[in-house]
């Protein structure tokens, strides 16, 4: 037996066809289908299904009609089906999130139709102002988006986080993109030859260059999920963590965690850069410790000698 | 035996046509495609009846009549019907530029843009994705109906009156009065522990013109128990536009022309603050106070003298 395909989804949108159709008497099949996004072959088995339907005693005059005439559909005898069901709790979320996170991107609603669309979907839903989208506006996002959209290639001023180090590079940012609370330009990297990912708050400056590349689209979860994924590659370190910093498990993406049985914890991390471990151990202080590899081991007592050298011109020069 | 969704269509249509609640045995002799046996039906529709309220149908239950104990069935249009949005064809486009710009993760957005008239326009290519965790929607609705919650949170269980959600810095929060600590209170919903309770709606009313963003406790220096101190700051080129972003341009106190900047942070939680600065390497140097400086300072020591 060949698996069924789930009923829900069907229904919800035969539920949502037949109220816009009766509405728009005559419309063409076509159109319709585009605007549900299905095929025209969907679309007519959906509504081969509504002439079956209506109300007891299933008499002619209480059943659903349809006619299909030279690629147009009228519905008709469907007055319980005038209006589409509500929004659930995840579609009225998509719609204000979505909505609200555009609105906070710089000059992406110019004429206000977005806002006054919302302003309506809010009032219906009861969420008023209470739902609210943050995504920040890092000082050159703006530039970059437009870089991204007109295919100029730009150089930059970039702080390497995971590296502590400032360079300038040529870039040609393809797509820029907020995703795990940061903005982000994936770009072509003329210093290093490579697709690379930029953060945008981490950039010093951007400048034009006057050349162009080829823009292309790219799907931004897909590229989000690059941020966050370790390479295979990058080294494990192993590091014992003091009861209190249990946190650190819940807030990195460990590749191992245990829980002694006196509270102290010890976990795996993929470290791809010596300065992100250098920031994690300066943090923790002196009660967490890297058991392993061996090589780094004095992360820690050496970053912190670096930093002393700030305040301590003497010790160490 | 006539098809699923044929019934499950025809269920709805006779659910909403009703004025009265249609008792089972009533429901499963007018809608047809139910088996004969009481077992059976009784199955049959229970199946039914969740994938219709899965789907966010407001299948009710309820008495027959006031005496006896007998239960019908049926769906109050009011509770069904989309309200009239009167969206225009260019606000519908906007609508859904946004939601294929910003995807949600989950992904209700296109179904939502069926309820509301379908795709209209062009999708966008994306700009922003959000992440969803398990406790969102439930708090959503809950702030909407106007309904306090409890759920447990580290642990421990908390009552609150929802006054709004808001994402900020790639996580979801849901703020409002909470019961236990009669206070204002931000929770990251990914830390919720469910199932998130719902009280009755329309019983919590939010302050006017509140703006939920405000409640939010941002920059963990700031919220402890120590005593309040201004520390300064500075911050070198490189990293002066992220830590200026992040603490907001109110707080520089001075700019240099080699790019560093001064930033004046207000201090309640030193333990925070020394993680902030630290977490800048070599990069930063606190001035001022001499308690906090003298406080980084040892912390590096005892650091330096582990290897």
């Amino acid at each position: 037996m060949s698996p069924r395909p789930l009923v829900g989804p069907r229904l919800r949108r035969v539920l949502a066809l037949v109220p816009w159709i009766a509405d728009h008497p005559g419309a063409a099949v076509a159109d319709v289908a585009a605007r549900f996004g299905i095929g025209e072959r969907e679309l007519e088995a959906d509504l081969e299904l509504l002439p079956l339907c209506g109300l007891p005693p299933y008499t002619p005059d209480r059943l659903i009609e349809v006619e299909l005439v030279d690629g147009h559909v009228w519905i008709r005898f469907a007055e319980y089906f005038a209006r589409p069901l509500r929004l659930t709790a995840e579609e009225g979320l998509a719609l204000l999130a979505g909505g609200r996170t555009l609105l906070a991107v710089p000059g992406s609603d110019a004429d206000g139709t977005l806002a006054a669309g919302l302003e309506k979907l809010a009032g219906t839903l009861g969420a008023g102002e209470g739902l609210a989208v943050e995504v920040g506006e890092p000082p050159h996002l703006e530039a970059l988006r437009r870089a991204a959209e007109t295919g100029e290639r730009v150089e930059v001023d970039y702080y390497s986080f995971g590296r502590d180090a400032l360079t300038t590079r040529r870039i040609d940012p393809y797509s820029v993109f907020h995703a795990y609370g940061h903005w982000y330009a994936e770009a072509w990297c003329h210093l290093v030859d490579a697709d690379r990912l930029f953060r945008v708050d981490r950039l010093q400056a951007v400048r034009p260059t006057g050349a162009k590349f080829e823009p292309r689209r790219d799907d931004a979860t897909a590229v989000a999920d690059t941020v966050y994924h370790p390479s295979p590659d990058d080294p494990r370190v192993t590091i014992e963590l003091p009861p209190d910093a249990g946190w650190v498990a819940e807030s990195y993406p460990c590749e191992e965690v245990e829980e002694r049985p006196d509270g102290s914890w010890r976990v795996v991390l993929a470290v791809s850069e010596r300065a992100w471990l250098e920031r994690l151990l300066l943090r923790l202080g002196p009660d967490a410790r890297v058991v392993s590899p061996a090589e780094l081991t004095q992360v820690a007592a050496d970053a912190a000698r670096r930093l002393l050298r700030r305040y301590e011109p003497a010790v160490g020069g | 035996m006539a098809d699923r969704l044929e019934r499950l269509t025809n269920l709805v249509a006779t659910l909403l046509d009703t004025r009265r609640p249609l008792p089972l045995e009533e429901l499963v002799d007018l809608v047809p495609g139910y088996p004969p046996d009481k077992a059976s039906y009784r199955r049959q529709f229970e199946r039914d009846k969740d994938t219709l309220r899965g789907i966010g149908i407001p299948v009710q239950t309820e008495a027959i009549d006031a005496l006896g104990p007998e239960v019908g069935y049926r769906i109050h249009p009011d509770e069904y019907y989309l309200p009239q949005l009167a969206l225009t064809a260019d606000e519908q486009a906007a609508l859904h530029v946004a939601v294929t710009a910003v995807q949600l993760e989950g992904g209700a957005g296109p179904e939502a843009l069926w309820k509301l008239g379908g795709l209209e326009g062009e999708a966008a290519t994306a700009v922003a994705a959000l992440p969803s965790v398990p406790e969102l929607p439930v708090l959503f609705d809950a702030y909407r109906e106007r309904a306090s919650v409890t759920f447990a949170y580290r642990g421990e269980p908390r009552r609150l009156d929802p006054w709004g959600i808001v994402f900020r810095r790639g996580h979801w929060y849901v703020v409002g009065h909470d019961h236990d600590r009669d206070d204002e209170r931000a929770f990251r919903i990914d830390r919720v522990e469910g199932p998130v309770e719902t009280g009755p709606s329309g019983t919590v009313e939010p302050p006017a013109d509140l703006d939920p963003a405000s409640l939010l406790r941002d920059d963990p220096w700031r919220f402890g128990g120590d005593e309040p101190v201004t520390a300064r700051v500075l911050v070198d080129a490189p990293q002066a536009p992220g830590v200026v972003h992040q603490v907001g341009e109110h707080l520089v106190v001075e700019r240099r022309a080699d790019g560093s900047v001064v930033v004046g942070l207000p201090v309640t939680n030193v333990a925070a603050f020394r993680s902030f600065v630290v977490g800048l390497l070599d990069g930063a140097e606190v001035l001022d106070p001499p308690e906090l400086r003298d406080g980084v300072v040892g912390w590096l020591r005892r650091l330096a003298a582990t290897g």
